[in-house]
């Protein structure tokens, strides 16, 4: 009976949530999950997994797809081929699977974002997202596969009350690449670019004294504040804070436009963000256009409540 | 230092509402206009700057139709030496095919490198295998989303790499290895209509792509092509101020951005 | 530089019109004649000087030597293009106008948008037998704003039967900013482009809605076999001629502000004005730099497109505050940036800005 080899999404000592979705994905491939897990404590409920293997390996280096090249080549030695490796979209994840794909010289596909049991259709978007192309894996000893976080943790079950725990060691550590350390980003000059949370401030604020405020908002919600033009020639934020044609361009995750109103000098600066929020008193603003999700109502309001329920 | 680039020439779909054409089997690319896939014009203008900097060379190649010779083009017009296109009518929709046959090439025509630069992704298909599944194949060290080359040694290099939330990881490869680029490394310099008309003058390789294919097959298959399902303008949230900042928090949680 | 480039260089004698005539001079670190003299003398520049130029022409107009500065600013923008010397919103703009011949990189798909957003019946150039060409901006075919002005257009010549058509998807960039810019090679492609694109379609008239398009076609296309005017010349001539009748009033203190394209730098001072006289109830008012002497909106030039460094008062503001003065109710304009970059500051003033053609809609 194959199994599913799923290797942990893991970063500094935290089991990520985006282990559920290589859970759920497993399940609807219909195979038991086996998970890699390097040495160390993981919050990890045991109840979700078939197997539990532990790597003998600290996680950086449990993290080198040299390496894990050679752990899966163990975890085969010792279980047989998998039906498929399975790994996360991350910056893990992504660096890892097409190495180790390729190590075995084995079929490939990423970013998968729904799967049909039945008929064994991979869907992955294509375009970011305006296609989706339907895949058929060619049948061979096994492939490996990274999953779209989000997708799949609603299929993610428990199911195993007789976990098993294995250790398993690889001889040979790679010299080829080693790990030197992490950098927390450092933020003294602000660059809006590469924050993933961007909460953004439009004519509608109204006011230089209203910013102090959304400042603290900003920082209630790990976010960075962004602007778009009126505020920044008015120079109630500085001009790197300024996105927009003229200004910069960003691509968070989130992309929360408070009192926006989506002249498309400054849409041409967010438009590629994930999930855009809109906020903003005028219903017919064109910002609700492009954004996600949209609030109709004063900017000031939602701040404050935010605030209130953030600290209270 | 000589440095290989694979460059790649996709459609600028930004805008556009791509429309699926022949009952799912293609999609009409007909109306768009072309360009270097932007990972990859990272990757050139981080390789010239080195080769600028350390002295050296950088190869472009390309695996597409004849018209990806704008990418090599445009390469060269970057500071690129030479240019190599991998000629093949029919995009090659597997990455692994594309590395296999990457791979074929490199060895058949004994091209010579230091490093290998690939961007972290294509804007099309986003697959972000290529890179990684070459190295393996080559036997090469790999390492991704590299968003800055701190040093070059004798026999290594130490790059960052950019992770989740802000972190940043550094790394020591040893040389030869595969690197994949990541957007934001650097800021791609302006390259001039002139610049281009310029570099047609450099002459850019033509080698037939199926003379290194030879046994060479898919590990996946398209079926078909399909609209992901609608997603309709913005969803409002309700009314009610409380219960607009509890559903927007939620959004925040489950985007990753706020705990 | 040029042979012909020195030889201008060289006939300047420094008499300062040229810097007494910039509307950025005093304000930000632009001085033409500076820039000239420091060009005879072979002495470097502060290029970022020369970002600051909006390309209102009023140098070279003015110029009793026939220098061209605006000219020679363009040229030495030519060489930082080259090499690379550039800001990176003006790197972008050129960008975008490459790829998708709009400095905004917007969809070229997306070009004629306005037709079917508006619900017209407007048809490409080539179905339509007399081949009068309405052509768009890019401002128009993608600002919400001002692609009403378009459309306004259309319904305008529509409703009179007058005939014309549009390139839709095949509507590029005219190149005006972008020669400006000093990008020379993308300004031949784009004219190339254009050029070959009336020709195929036996082009005989364009009716341009900017005074941007306007020039650039008429001016530095080289020879053209076809008519080019600007649509206040044309709706004139239709009022003058009984074609379009204005039937109601519009009883509002109205300011109107010369374009620099439209005006200084092509002659068309009256038309626009006539349009306005005839409308009743309508009470036309001037600024006090009119006509020729019309104080530039700084939206010229490329820098629609960029920021510039400094920090300082611009001349949008400048002259909404002396429409507020004026009491003024609503600044007339007959240009896409002029519009957007008044109304911008125009908003803070209640004051309204309106092109000519959204004035005219209310009134037929």
């Amino acid at each position: 009976m194959s199994y599913g080899l799923l290797v942990a999404d893991v970063r500094r000592n935290v089991f990520e949530e985006r282990n559920f979705d290589l859970l759920g994905f497993c399940s609807l491939l219909g195979v038991d999950p086996y998970i890699l897990l390097p040495e160390g404590d993981y919050a990890i409920n045991p109840s979700h997994f078939k197997k539990i293997i532990k790597v003998g390996l600290q996680e950086e280096e449990f993290l080198n797809p040299l390496n894990m090249a050679h752990v899966v080549e163990r975890a085969i030695q010792e279980f047989g081929n998998p039906y498929a490796v399975i790994l996360s979209s991350s910056s893990s994840g992504m660096e890892i699977a097409p190495y180790v794909a390729g190590y075995f010289k084995v079929p490939i596909i990423t970013d998968v974002s729904n799967y049909d049991g039945e008929s064994k259709i991979f869907y992955k978007s294509y375009y970011s997202d305006k296609v989706l192309g339907h895949f058929k894996v060619e049948d061979g000893n096994f492939f490996v596969v990274t999953v779209r976080s989000g997708s799949f943790k609603a299929q993610a079950k428990e199911k195993y009350g007789d976990v098993e725990y294995v250790t398993i060691n690889v001889e040979k550590k790679t010299e080829k690449r080693s790990f030197l350390g992490y950098i927390e980003e450092e933020r003294q000059e602000v660059d809006i670019t590469k924050a993933d949370f961007l909460i953004s401030i439009g004519r509608g604020v109204g006011s230089k004294d209203e910013i102090p405020a959304y400042e603290e908002l900003a920082s209630l919600l790990k976010a960075t504040l962004s602007a778009s033009r009126p505020v920044t020639d008015k120079q109630w934020l500085p001009k790197e804070r300024q996105v927009g044609t003229s200004g910069k361009t960003v691509k968070p995750k989130v992309y929360l436009a408070m009192g926006i109103s989506g002249a498309f000098q400054h849409i041409a600066g967010m438009r590629d963000s994930e999930c855009i929020i809109a906020v903003n008193k005028d219903p017919e603003a064109p910002i609700f256009q492009y954004a996600h999700y949209g609030i109709v109502g004063d900017m000031h309001k939602l701040r404050d409540k935010l605030r209130e329920i953030l600290k209270g | 230092m000589k440095i290989l680039v694979f460059v790649k020439r996709v459609a600028a779909a930004q805008e556009e509402e791509l429309k699926i054409i022949k009952d799912g089997e293609d999609i009409d690319l007909s109306k768009l206009p072309f360009k270097m896939n932007d990972w990859d014009s990272y990757a050139i203008e981080e390789a010239i700057r080195i080769v600028e900097k350390a002295g050296g060379q950088v190869a472009a190649i390309s695996i597409g139709d004849r018209e990806s010779d704008d990418v090599l083009r445009r390469s060269i017009a970057m500071g690129a030496k030479e240019g190599f296109l991998l000629n093949r009518d029919k995009p090659i929709i597997d990455p692994v095919l594309r590395a296999k046959l990457a791979f074929n090439f490199i060895k058949g025509e004994n091209v010579n490198f230091d490093v290998i630069f690939t961007g972290v992704q294509a804007e099309d298909d986003q697959f972000g295998v290529f890179g990684g599944y070459l190295a393996a194949l080559l036997g090469l060290p790999y390492a991704s989303m590299v968003v800055r080359i701190e040093d070059l040694g004798e026999g290594y290099m130490v790059v960052r790499r950019e992770l989740e939330g802000g972190l940043i990881e550094r790394i020591k490869v040893s040389t030869p290895c595969i690197l994949s680029i990541q957007t934001g490394i650097n800021e791609p310099r302006y390259v001039s209509i002139m610049g281009i008309r310029k570099a047609s003058q450099v002459e850019r390789k033509v080698y037939e792509a199926s003379l290194y294919m030879e046994g060479l097959f898919s590990g996946i298959e398209l079926l078909k092509w399909s609209y992901p399902p609608k997603k309709e303008g913005a969803k409002l949230l309700p009314g009610d101020m409380d219960a607009a900042c509890k559903e927007l928090l939620n959004i925040l949680r489950e985007k990753g951005v706020y705990q | 530089m040029g042979p012909l480039e020195i030889k201008r260089v060289f006939s300047c004698i420094q008499c300062g019109k040229c810097t007494g005539s910039c509307p950025e001079s005093g304000r930000t670190p632009l001085n033409v004649r500076i820039l000239v003299r420091r060009s005879q003398l072979g002495h470097g520049i502060d290029n970022s000087h020369l970002w600051y130029c909006t390309s209102c022409g009023t140098c070279t107009l003015r110029c009793p030597r026939d220098v061209k500065p605006s000219e020679l600013i363009f040229s030495i923008r030519g060489l930082l293009v080259e090499s690379g010397e550039i800001s990176l919103s003006v790197q972008k703009a050129l960008e975008n106008t490459f790829l998708q011949k709009n400095p905004w990189g917007r969809a070229r798909t997306k070009r004629a948008e306005w037709v079917s957003k508006a619900g017209l019946d407007v048809k490409h150039i080539k179905e339509v037998s007399e081949k009068r060409l309405l052509l768009s901006c890019c401002v128009h075919a993608y600002d919400p704003r001002c692609s009403v002005i378009p459309v306004n257009i259309s319904r305008i010549l529509g409703r009179c039967g007058v005939e014309f058509g549009i390139l839709g998807e095949e509507e590029a960039c005219c190149g005006n900013e972008i020669r400006r810019l000093g990008e020379r090679g993308l300004f031949e492609e784009l004219q190339e482009e254009n050029t070959s694109n009336f020709r195929k379609y036996g082009i005989r008239e364009i009716i341009a809605l900017s005074p941007h398009c306007m020039n650039a076609i008429s001016k530095e296309y080289g020879s053209v076999d076809f008519k080019v005017y600007h649509y206040t010349e044309v709706l004139w001539m239709m009022i003058k001629e009984g074609q379009l009748r204005i039937e109601k009033e519009y009883k509002k203190r109205v300011i109107y502000h010369d374009p620099c394209f439209l005006g200084k730098q092509n002659g068309i001072f009256e038309e626009p004005r006539n349009i306005l006289k005839s409308i009743s109830g309508l009470e036309l008012i001037e600024f006090s730099r009119s006509r020729e002497n019309s104080l530039c909106c700084e939206g010229g030039g490329g820098r629609m497109f960029y920021e510039v460094g400094t920090n300082y008062e611009r001349n949008a503001k400048i002259r909404v505050n002396e429409a507020f003065e004026r009491k003024a109710e609503v600044i007339a304009v007959s240009c896409p940036f002029c519009l957007m970059t008044l109304e911008e500051q125009a908003v803070e003033k209640g004051i309204e800005v309106k092109d000519i053609s959204e004035i005219l809609m209310e009134v037929i």
